[in-house]
């Protein structure tokens, strides 16, 4: 009997339509996902795209989908019968309990199971596909598979099959379990975000019914090697989550057998039961009313009225409904949650700027989900009730009923939106911050997102209309969205066919919206013709009445063609092409469009073009002269300057290479005297001279240049953020040109696709030819910078060097800037309307320039500079410059950069950084930035492997010195372990091979934060002054030196000069090679003893291991000394110890005088360890 | 336009309806329609809810026409045309129909009245109250629809038709899954209202339209069988029905040689009706009903 009934019901939902839909649609996802380059997605090149983790990533990402298409059919096994008046029939038949609801779960979730038969089948097909490059696929094999369906997947289904179907058989209501599926979904969505911080990750992965954070928990520092070889073990937490949850499906299932009960509760009127049944009044033949006779009524047919009259039906019938109050719920309660999402470093002030980037990110998917499945239920509300009929023959002119219904669709929309606005005031209020800035809630949420929410509406109206089929117009809508995130994938990436796009724009405290405007005004109101023109034509299609053939509904299309909706058509169609010309115009003539492929295919064609004059001898700058006049109103800059070059090779130099960035100048003129020009490449940016006379080594030129960008109309994609109306940088890499070949714009994927060789590599660190040059501006050594910046009366403009004279001149303000010490050939400047803090550092002048309205965490700066200044000038050597100058600049882009004496900081970055309760992120990152001027700027690095860690580990290190001073050891200890945690997790996304510290080529994993990790463990061995002693005299022996330039070996040198025989071990550890420890702490137990003093008895574990650099990790001798430590309240040294762990397990037995509460191996992550969260157990 | 000089009259000429599916639903229907109540007869499937439709502006026809004018006029209203017209002045209830089941009975009427074209508030509300307590619905006029009964339904839906003074009132199978008392209130409101106005009342209940309705019409397959007054249909089938009581067994043999037209059960013995034009042996005269009118009328039509 189960086995008929399950069989029946199998093949029940296998015929259904929407199996085939699901089964379609599933399988085209994952397809799509695992050969669309899936690894991207999770950040790596080197893991292998059928690699066990990809595979098990992809299974699981996707039976979150199958989570949905099991309970969808599940539901609809138990609900049927109660749907179809069938249970009546069932019921009274002798089937036993559990046969007929195990026989309707067995068989519906087999039926979910085959959906997703069709996934597997996905995943292993489309590692077959064609267009992967082989070298992105490993072998196949066949038990990751079944692992992840085995561990992931099937306890999955099971728990969403096994609660839904207990909720649909218990409440018997379509709309309760409809509720819980829509309530789940939020739930798991908000739990999601707000499980964000590090603390929580252990509950938050057991709490997470579909394993997902468990998974992540698991693999989060596993190396490239591990991916492509393990399947996550079943061990520990990830265990305990499969298990749990395994347990919890089988409860659900147990409970609904328990209290299911073959009866009929009488339908129809299950709401009102038991509170106000309608009154049976007795029926009399002759009622007592019948006299009142019927007033006359003079019809009066006011659109207006039946308009009102149909939007308040409409809207106040959704906005009441519970599926969308919990939607709403859950949008609403995601944007709180990520109000609060700052990282691990700490939030930001709740800025109205950064309030809106949160609704748009966060809210913005909840309310098009609302969008579209709403518009459905509206359109389709008469026809469902089955009252269109009646509606249908009232005296509603056509073109009403889907105005109004789309209006209240829009009211809608833009209620929940509102709703998510004064959320988010709430928010800020409560957080104590009051400048709400309403205007710009209003331009930001109501008018821009307001529109393209509209737009996407009126798209998913017009679905149902031209459909004119519920589910069908749902599906359109879908794969709207899916083309949407996939055209630019596949290269098409104007904004003409993108529906509902318009060019990249973005909102800066300091600069608005800007330039942005034109483009984002004439783009929507393309796309707000379009969409009415669409509405247009809708309207002849728009079904009333009871045809809704195809045939009927083009007759009466033909009928609805009278003149005003012809003239509509043809003027909306007329406005829409006209508009779409003046975009045009703007787009592609005015300027010039270049698609990503294209901009691939010229820096492919300028490497094999010009590569070849890479080491052909060049002369070098060795002072610059320029005039910059900035025009931030109408966003122009004109440089008119000059390069005095010297030959400082030993041949004489015949040609002269010149490039410059085609990209983003609007003009280049050049004039070098007594040359001629052998060839011009505008396109690409190259231009060769030949000089008359050969110029003799020592010999010197004067090069003249003129540069310009001048913005004209407005562009299709990304636009030049450079040059705006307040908030100005740009930098001489862009706007200045440059001598001989320019490798850092060279293609670093898709090389074989251009017919590229491998991309170089750094070069190991003796070699000669990087050795010749710094890793900066190649085309110069030191040099000095004489700059007049001009910009308009009311900003200030800043470049490097001392401020000579300023004044102003026909409306504009001139400044003069010199610099008095030799500089790196990078520099720039900045315009803006700055309110300036002016204090002082001894003789070092320190200026901030900040946005009047930021004012913030500037005093905070000005102390970090001061502390910076003094620990820096303290141990290292004097400072160059007579100025330390941060300036702030609009969010386009979030970073703080180093240039001489001029310290730009993003506004996203620092000024508006809230620091209460967090870790310093201001004060760290000031210090970092100010230590630059000594690493990078008093030492330019050679161009050779280990460059970075010269200027990037360095100036990390001498932060947290700055910051050891000021900051306890436990708040030292948490920014150590946020770079720890960045370290290992960066180590599992390496494109390449990971290098040791001293060879390091560029990981930002690697320089930044192991960088950090070594150099604090190398001070804590040896001790701060030796170390400190290493740096000076490196830097007395090496500044403003060069070619040939210094390495990260050179200073290892002194490190190691530094350090006595026994140590010198622990330096090869750190830099020359990829160590990592193990230490755990196996048990940690504590007893009192009589005389009031506790025993503690630790169980410890230590190994050392050596990896390669894709992290495959091998067991070496451990000889090192490592710290056994017992801490008390408050992380009070109890007893400290550094032992040599020549055994790898060891028990110990510690006495103490004061209370314990944890105790370990390495509790202070002097270490990097690869599992750091087990060194150290609480008592 | 809204309001029309009375008495009217719906003509309906060579009306022909095929369905995508090759159902032919009308053929070549003719009717003319008077003020006054007018009973469409026919079994299930006959093409009266298609017809019902058509005149109600939810539905195309393939070919014919319908107009609505006054008595003796030329011109007036293409009822196929003119949809928007049409919809002022009429009221319908369909077959079938749902509601807005968390809107109340007042709400929901009132809704509708303002679509109707009652854009005055005060007037709605009078409006509103007066149908509501016409229909005896006025006690509960605060209650949720979805608590209604199948019967309050069809009074509300009754209520909806009649808003706004529609001068042609289609009615389509009104009375089915009303109880007894229900369907007498029902009758008396319609006869009140049916005097200067065309109702239009679509049934296979025979007692209905011998009730109500002044003039009738009964379809099947999608054509007009028979049209005029009950009376005068009634009186010319005077003296061509028979009745006898016979056992159950003797049904076969009996149909092979008569023209049975009806069996009924009563107090356990059979009792048939048959059409002749002579009385057959065994058989007493009856006098005819509206019932027999109809039986017979549809059997010929299936002999031929």
């Amino acid at each position: 009997m189960l086995r008929a009934i399950a069989g029946f019901e199998l093949k029940y939902q296998v015929r259904s339509p929407l199996f085939a839909i699901l089964f379609v649609i599933l399988f085209g996802l994952t397809f799509a996902l695992i050969t669309g380059d899936p690894v991207d997605e999770l950040g790596a090149s080197s893991v292998k795209w059928n690699s066990p983790y990809v595979v098990m990533i992809c299974l699981l990402l996707m039976s979150l989908f199958g989570t949905l298409t099991t309970a969808a059919f599940v539901v609809h096994s138990i609900h049927r019968d109660f749907e179809l008046n069938t249970d009546s029939l069932f019921f009274s038949r002798p089937v036993a309990k559990w046969q007929y609801m195990g026989g309707r779960f067995l068989g519906s979730f087999l039926a979910g199971m085959l959906i997703f038969a069709g996934v597997c089948l996905a995943t292993v097909l489309g590692s077959f596909a064609p267009w992967i490059p082989k070298e992105h696929l490993g072998p196949i094999e066949l038990f990751p598979y079944l692992y992840s369906i085995a561990i992931l997947v099937l306890p999955n289904l099971l728990f969403a099959g096994a609660l839904f179907f207990a909720i649909a058989a218990l409440t018997r209501s379509l709309m309760a379990t409809y509720a819980s599926i829509v309530g789940t979904v939020v739930l798991y969505g908000v739990a999601n975000s707000l499980a964000e911080g590090m603390d929580t990750q252990a509950w938050a992965a057991m709490l997470d019914p579909f394993g997902v954070r468990a998974a992540m928990l698991a693999t989060r520092y596993w190396t490239v090697f591990e991916k492509n070889t393990q399947v996550i073990p079943l061990e520990g937490l990830f265990l305990w989550n499969r298990v749990v949850w395994v347990g919890v499906a089988i409860a659900c299932l147990a409970f609904a057998y328990v209290k299911f009960s073959f009866s009929i509760i009488g339908k129809g009127r299950g709401k009102g039961r038991g509170k106000g049944r309608a009154a049976r009044k007795p029926i009399d033949a002759a009622p007592a009313h019948a006299a009142v006779p019927l007033p006359r009524i003079r019809p009066s047919f006011s659109s207006a009225a039946q308009f009102a009259a149909i939007v308040k039906l409409e809207a106040l019938g959704t906005l009441k409904s519970i599926p969308f109050m919990i939607m709403l719920v859950g949008g609403i309660a995601l944007v709180v949650g990520n109000t609060f999402d700052g990282d691990w470093l700490g939030a930001s002030y709740p800025v109205t700027r950064e309030m809106v980037d949160v609704i748009r990110s966060a809210f913005a998917v909840f309310a098009l989900l609302i969008a579209a499945f709403y518009a459905g239920d509206i359109v389709w509300r008469e026809r469902t009730l089955r009252l269109h009929e009646v509606s249908d023959a009232m005296p509603v002119p056509t073109w009403l009923q889907w105005t109004a219904k789309f209006t209240s669709l829009l009211l809608v929309v833009l209620s929940t939106v509102v709703l998510a606005i004064l959320t988010t005031i709430a928010v800020q209020a409560i957080d104590g911050y009051d400048h709400f800035e309403f205007a710009l809630y209003a331009k930001s949420i109501l008018v821009l997102l307001g529109t393209r929410l509209a737009l996407i509406a009126g798209l998913a109206f017009l679905m149902q209309i031209f459909f004119n089929h519920k589910l069908a117009g749902l599906i359109g809508t879908s794969v709207y969205f899916m083309l949407n995130l996939l055209l630019p994938a596949m290269g098409l990436e104007r904004l003409f066919y993108r529906f509902a796009s318009t060019p990249p724009y973005a909102y800066s405290d300091m600069n608005g919206y800007g330039h942005f405007v034109a483009p984002l005004f004439w783009t929507t109101l393309y796309w707000i013709l379009f969409v009415a023109l669409l509405f247009a034509v809708g309207h002849l299609f728009w079904v009333r009445g009871t045809e809704t053939g195809l045939r009927q509904r083009l007759r009466s299309a033909r009928g609805r063609l009278a003149k005003p909706a012809a003239t509509a058509i043809v003027a909306l169609a007329a406005g829409f092409t006209a508009t779409g010309g003046y975009i045009y115009y703007n787009t592609d003539v005015l300027n010039t469009y270049q698609s990503t492929g294209e901009l691939e295919t010229r820096a492919a064609e300028t490497e094999k073009k010009y590569k070849k004059y890479q080491y052909t001898p060049q002369p070098k700058i060795v002072a610059v002269k320029a005039n910059v006049d900035i025009h931030p109103e109408r966003r122009a800059v004109f440089i008119d300057g000059s390069y005095l070059v010297i030959n400082k090779t030993g041949v004489p130099v015949r040609d002269v290479l010149v490039n410059w960035t085609w990209r983003k100048l609007t003009s280049f003129e050049m004039s070098i005297p007594n040359a001629k020009i052998a060839f011009d490449d505008p396109g690409l940016g190259y231009r060769l001279y030949t000089l008359a006379e050969p110029l003799r080594p020592g010999a010197s030129l004067t090069i003249g240049f003129r540069t310009a960008y001048e913005s004209k109309g407005f562009v299709d994609g990304r636009s030049n953020t450079n040059v705006v109306a307040n908030g100005t940088f740009l930098n001489n890499r862009d706007y200045f040109p440059h001598l001989g070949y320019n490798s850092r714009d060279e293609l670093e994927e898709e090389r074989a696709k251009h017919g590229l060789p491998p991309l170089e590599r750094q070069k190991p660190p003796n070699d000669p030819r990087g050795r010749a040059e710094n890793t900066f501006a190649r085309g110069s050594d030191w040099l000095s910078l004489d700059t007049t910046v001009s910009t308009s009366a009311d900003q200030i403009a800043v470049a490097p060097g001392d401020l000579q004279r300023a004044w102003t001149a026909n409306g504009r303000r001139y400044f003069h800037y010199k610099t008095n010490t030799p500089i790196k050939g990078v520099w720039s400047y900045l315009s803006a309307r700055y309110a300036v803090r002016r204090d002082r550092w001894r003789d070092v002048a320190i200026e901030i320039y900040y946005h009047p309205e930021h004012a913030y965490n500037v005093d905070r700066m000005v102390f970090a500079i001061k502390k910076s200044l003094d620990y820096f000038t303290a141990n290292f050597s004097p400072y160059q410059h007579r100025q330390v100058r941060i300036l702030e600049f609009p969010g386009y882009a979030t970073f703080a950069q180093s240039f001489p004496n001029t310290i730009p900081y993003s506004e996203t970055l620092g000024f508006v950084a809230d620091l209460h309760g967090s870790l310093d992120y201001v004060f760290y990152a000031t210090a970092h930035e100010v230590a630059h001027q000594w690493w990078g700027h008093q030492i330019s690095p050679a161009n050779v492997q280990g460059a970075t860690m010269l200027n990037e580990s360095m100036a990390q290190y001498s932060a947290l010195m700055v910051l050891d001073k000021e900051f306890d050891r436990p708040t030292m200890r948490r920014y150590l372990r946020w770079e720890l945690d960045r370290y290992l997790a960066g180590r599992g996304k390496e494109i390449l091979r990971e290098m040791p510290l001293m060879l390091v080529e560029r990981q930002d994993y690697v320089h930044y934060n192991k960088g950090a990790l070594a150099m604090y463990a190398l001070r804590e061995a040896i001790g701060e002054e030796r170390v400190n002693r290493a740096l000076a005299r490196f830097l007395k022996d090496y500044a403003f030196s060069g070619p040939p330039y210094r390495a990260a070996v050179d200073l290892v040198h002194y490190l190691r000069a530094e350090a006595r025989p026994e140590e010198q071990e622990l330096i090869t550890d750190l830099f020359e090679r990829i160590t990592l420890y193990d230490n755990q702490t196996r048990e940690a137990t504590v007893t009192r003893r009589a005389d009031g003093k506790y025993v503690v008895k630790l169980t410890v574990a230590s190994a050392k291991l050596r990896s390669d650099g894709l992290g495959e990790p091998k067991p070496v001798p451990n000889n090192d000394l490592i710290r056994i430590a017992v801490l008390g309240e408050g992380g009070k040294e109890l007893f400290v110890e550094k032992r040599r762990m020549t055994k790898p397990v060891e028990t110990l037995e510690i006495v103490v005088g004061g209370k314990p509460v944890c105790a370990g191996i390495d509790p202070y992550h002097e270490l990097i360890d690869a599992h750091p969260d087990d060194n150290a157990k609480s008592l | 336009m809204p309001v029309m000089a009375i008495p009217l009259e719906l003509r309906i000429d060579s009306l022909s309806k095929t369905y995508p599916n090759g159902v032919q639903a009308l053929r070549d229907v003719s009717l003319t329609i008077p003020t006054g109540m007018f009973g469409l007869l026919g079994p299930n499937g006959a093409g009266k809810s298609t017809l019902m439709r058509t005149i109600a502006t939810l539905q195309e026809a393939d070919s014919g026409s319908i107009v609505l004018d006054s008595l003796g006029g030329l011109g007036g209203m293409d009822v196929l045309r003119q949809k928007d017209d049409v919809r002022r002045v009429l009221g319908y209830l369909p077959q079938e129909f749902g509601v807005y089941p968390r809107v109340t009975a007042e709400g929901l009427l009132e809704h509708f009245a303002v679509l109707r074209g009652i854009a005055d508030r005060r007037l709605r509300k009078d409006t509103v109250a007066a149908l509501l307590q016409r229909v005896n619905l006025y006690d509960v006029r605060k209650q949720k629809l979805g608590t209604f009964s199948g019967g309050m339904r069809q009074r509300f839906g009754i209520a909806q038709a009649l808003l706004g003074n529609p001068q042609l009132i289609i009615v389509d199978e009104p009375t089915a899954g009303l109880d007894p008392g229900e369907r007498v209130r029902f009758h008396n409101l319609l006869a009140e209202i049916g005097e200067n106005v065309i109702v239009i009342l679509s049934t296979h209940i025979v007692e209905d339209v011998s009730d109500l309705c002044s003039r009738m019409a009964i379809i099947s397959h999608g054509r007009v069988l028979a049209e005029g007054e009950p009376s005068q249909r009634i009186a010319n089938v005077e003296g061509k029905i028979w009745r006898r009581v016979i056992d159950k067994g003797e049904l076969p043999l009996l149909q092979n040689g008569h023209a049975v037209i009806s069996t009924r059960l009563t107090a356990g013995k059979t009792v048939v009706h048959v059409f002749s034009e002579e009385r057959p042996a065994g058989f007493e005269a009856v006098h005819p009903s509206l019932e027999d009118v109809y039986f017979s009328t549809l059997h010929i039509a299936e002999a031929a």
